[in-house]
């Protein structure tokens, strides 16, 4: 179980991203997190892996408290958390197959990965992990190789080499169209079967009501709706994302 | 169109002060650029001198009037085809006579005799043998001179007399050489020397033996015989040297074409020798010149600004001054040249570099610090994997540019290439310089295309 109490985050340019949010992840839920661009939605995900370090507040995994870890518990905890990103963050210049193993890091022999050896049963976990988002046969391209799908395929992939409990997506799929969108999500629901906890930032709300068990919206940094997806309608929908906003429909897919 | 103007006035004003109609009408840029053109213009003519061309600034006044009543009658100005025009027209003239364009000078005769030997470069030679024989003579007679006679392998040369005065007539006879060839007689001093004993221009005396392989040859003691004999009392003995060759079939590199070789070798290295060394300084010295890495505080800033500030001023210097000036500090040779390009490249290399660091993507990097890496894994996996392709290209693509650089380093005393063309230009052997130039040619083109395959691949 993932829970935040009052967590801020103000940047050194006195930007408030976050403000005093708090909320609980059960084990096993699809959370998506909505809200404007710059509502804080990123930097609410980062600060669960402390990749941004909040300046104020407490978050707990499993009653551990991740906030006040030490840079070697940190790696230890975010070896058990995933994140998946809107512009992928590959290595453009590695094979497909490098980029997954580098999800591996956190377990591997910090000398053998240095030198760039990997152990056979490594390999074979990256190749499964491949097999498992179907691009096993890019295994040896170059990432930027790849089409947008597929190089957020690989970032999946990477993300599976962790084993991780939960896996965060920063807006995944806002960078890819429509069709691509949902079977990216497919991917990300099928890992929430098999027991992985998901938090996800989206923008369309039918992608929402699709994929979501539980939704958190963010405004100007402040938690302004928690709760279940279908009880987001179109008037709620204005309220988060203000007057003007029209519900921009995704293809229905 | 707000507000008559009066085209009277207009054309007034810009007769007295050229632009200032154009300016009272409201076209102010208008205005100020012809004013600037013509004085501009003005300016070259009377510095030129010549009477005639103070045409052009009167053709350029005369528009500007015009277009200043035009401005104010109908709103819209001149084509300035007229002045542009004039004014290219001034600049051109003038700068043909400026630059001493005059082909009058130019000789055909001299051209031609540059030109054909470069046609047969001095590369490659008929492989010869040769067949080689001396005898000793005194000059001038003293006691115990030498016998006069020499045998070796089957050759035997005479010299008569065995000693002899400076201008006297000596009688050559050699036998035991190959038959019915041209042989080159030359004659030697102690210091090892050649004296002239053939009229002309060269020092050899070219004579054909028989058919038994003899030769007898008269020439006179050559007057310059005794310039280099410090002491003609102790004088030790000259020699003259009789020397066949002939062809034995295949090709061998002729000596400037060794020369040429060994040049080559010598640039090639002196550029790979800079770019390693410059290497070595220039990765360090780009993270300090990088602005992600350095704009953090203000130390490091100021760092950041000293640092591109000395790159800029050392980079805008051409390696071949600072070639002059490590000639003088470590002498002529390679070295001199290898340490100018160097300095060249550091600061050329550091600027490449920090603007790939600068250029990086800081995604895979935030990506990797998920995963639970350790600093250095996130710098090995997710910085590395992009510095490092661009690095490799730039660095190879300075490797190309230095093998240029160290041939024209090599004239002031840099070594190499350029510094054995100067040398061959010195002595007029233009079939050498020929030979510089296609090789010069051939490596620059080779490592062009071998750097640009290199770097297709890379980035």
């Amino acid at each position: 179980m993932l829970r935040l109490e009052n967590v801020s985050k103000v940047y050194p340019n006195g930007t408030k991203a976050l403000n005093k949010v708090s909320f609980e992840v059960a084990d096993g839920e699809f959370l998506v997190v909505i809200g404007l661009s710059g509502s804080g939605k990123s930097t609410l995900l980062r600060c669960i892996n402390r990749l941004i370090e909040p300046t104020e507040g407490k978050i707990y995994l499993n009653e551990i408290d991740i906030t006040a870890a030490s840079p070697a518990e940190l790696r230890r905890i975010r070896r058990s958390i995933a994140m998946v990103f809107q512009q992928f963050n590959l290595v453009k210049r590695s094979s497909v197959m490098n980029n997954v193993l580098s999800g591996r890091l956190g377990y591997a022999n910090p000398w053998l990965s240095l030198l760039g050896i990997w152990p056979e049963e490594e390999k074979q976990r990256a190749i499964k992990a491949l097999e498992r988002v179907g691009i096993e046969d890019k295994a040896d391209n170059r990432a930027d190789a790849l089409s947008g799908g597929q190089q957020q395929r690989v970032g999946i992939a990477r993300a599976l080499m962790q084993e991780p409990k939960i896996l965060l997506a920063d807006e995944p799929v806002a960078s890819l169209d429509p069709v691509l969108s949902h079977s990216i999500l497919q991917y990300l629901e099928q890992l929430n079967k098999e027991g992985i906890t998901i938090i996800c930032s989206l923008h369309f709300l039918d992608l929402v009501h699709r994929y979501a068990t539980r939704v958190i919206a963010l405004k100007d940094g402040e938690k302004v709706f928690e709760g279940e997806a279908k009880e987001i309608d179109r008037a709620k929908f204005k309220e988060i994302y203000g007057e003007e906003a029209q519900e921009i429909r995704a293809a229905t897919l | 169109m707000k507000g008559k103007r009066s085209p009277f006035l207009a054309g007034l004003l810009s007769l007295v002060l050229p632009g200032a109609g154009q300016f009272y009408t409201g076209q102010r840029y208008r205005g100020v650029a012809i004013l600037l053109g013509t004085l501009v213009m003005a300016g070259t003519v009377v510095w030129y001198g010549e009477r005639s061309w103070y045409v052009i600034p009167v053709i350029i006044l005369l528009w500007n009037i015009w277009d200043a009543v035009s401005l104010a009658n109908r709103g819209r100005g001149r084509a300035i085809l007229i002045p542009v025009a004039a004014g290219l027209l001034a600049a051109y003239a003038i700068g043909w006579q400026v630059v001493q364009i005059d082909f009058s000078n130019a000789d055909m005769n001299r051209a031609i005799s540059i030109l054909r030997p470069m046609l047969r470069p001095d590369f490659i030679q008929k492989r010869t043998e040769k067949n080689e024989m001396w005898v000793e003579i005194q000059v001038p007679c003293l006691q115990n001179p030498p016998t006069g006679q020499n045998e070796l392998n089957g050759k035997k040369a005479i010299i008569i007399p065995n000693c002899a005065g400076v201008g006297e007539t000596v009688i050559l006879q050699v036998s035991g050489l190959w038959p019915g060839m041209e042989t080159s007689v030359w004659w030697e001093d102690p210091s090892g020397q050649d004296k002239m004993i053939a009229p002309g221009e060269s020092s050899m005396l070219i004579v054909t033996t028989d058919d038994e392989g003899k030769l007898t040859t008269v020439f006179p003691v050559p007057t310059t015989a005794l310039i280099a004999v410090p002491d003609v009392n102790i004088s030790p003995p000259h020699r003259i040297y009789v020397r066949q060759s002939r062809p034995i079939g295949g090709i061998e590199f002729s000596f400037v074409g060794g020369e040429v070789v060994k040049g080559a070798v010598i640039t090639v290295g002196m550029a790979l020798m800079a770019t390693l060394i410059a290497i070595i300084f220039a990765v360090p010295i780009s993270f300090l010149a990088a602005h992600n890495l350095m704009s953090g505080n203000p130390v490091t800033q100021v760092i950041y600004l000293i640092v591109r500030t000395l790159l800029n001023i050392l980079r805008s210097i051409e390696s071949l001054i600072i070639a002059i000036v490590f000639v003088v500090i470590v002498g002529l040779g390679p070295f001199a040249g290898v340490l100018a390009l160097a300095l060249h490249s550091i600061a050329a290399l550091a600027k490449l570099y920090s603007e790939v660091i600068e250029g990086i993507d800081p995604g895979p990097i935030e990506a990797i610090r998920a995963t639970g890496a350790t600093w250095p894994q996130i710098v090995r996996f997710a910085v590395i994997p992009q510095i490092v392709p661009p690095f490799t290209a730039f660095t190879i693509y300075r490797w190309d540019i230095n093998v240029r650089s160290a041939t024209i380093v090599g004239f002031v005393g840099g070594g190499g290439l350029g510094f054995l063309l100067i040398e061959l230009i010195r002595i007029n052997d233009m079939r050498g310089v020929s030979a510089v130039f296609i090789s010069i040619a051939v490596i620059v083109m080779a490592m062009d295309y071998i750097s640009a395959k290199i770097r297709e691949r890379l980035i």
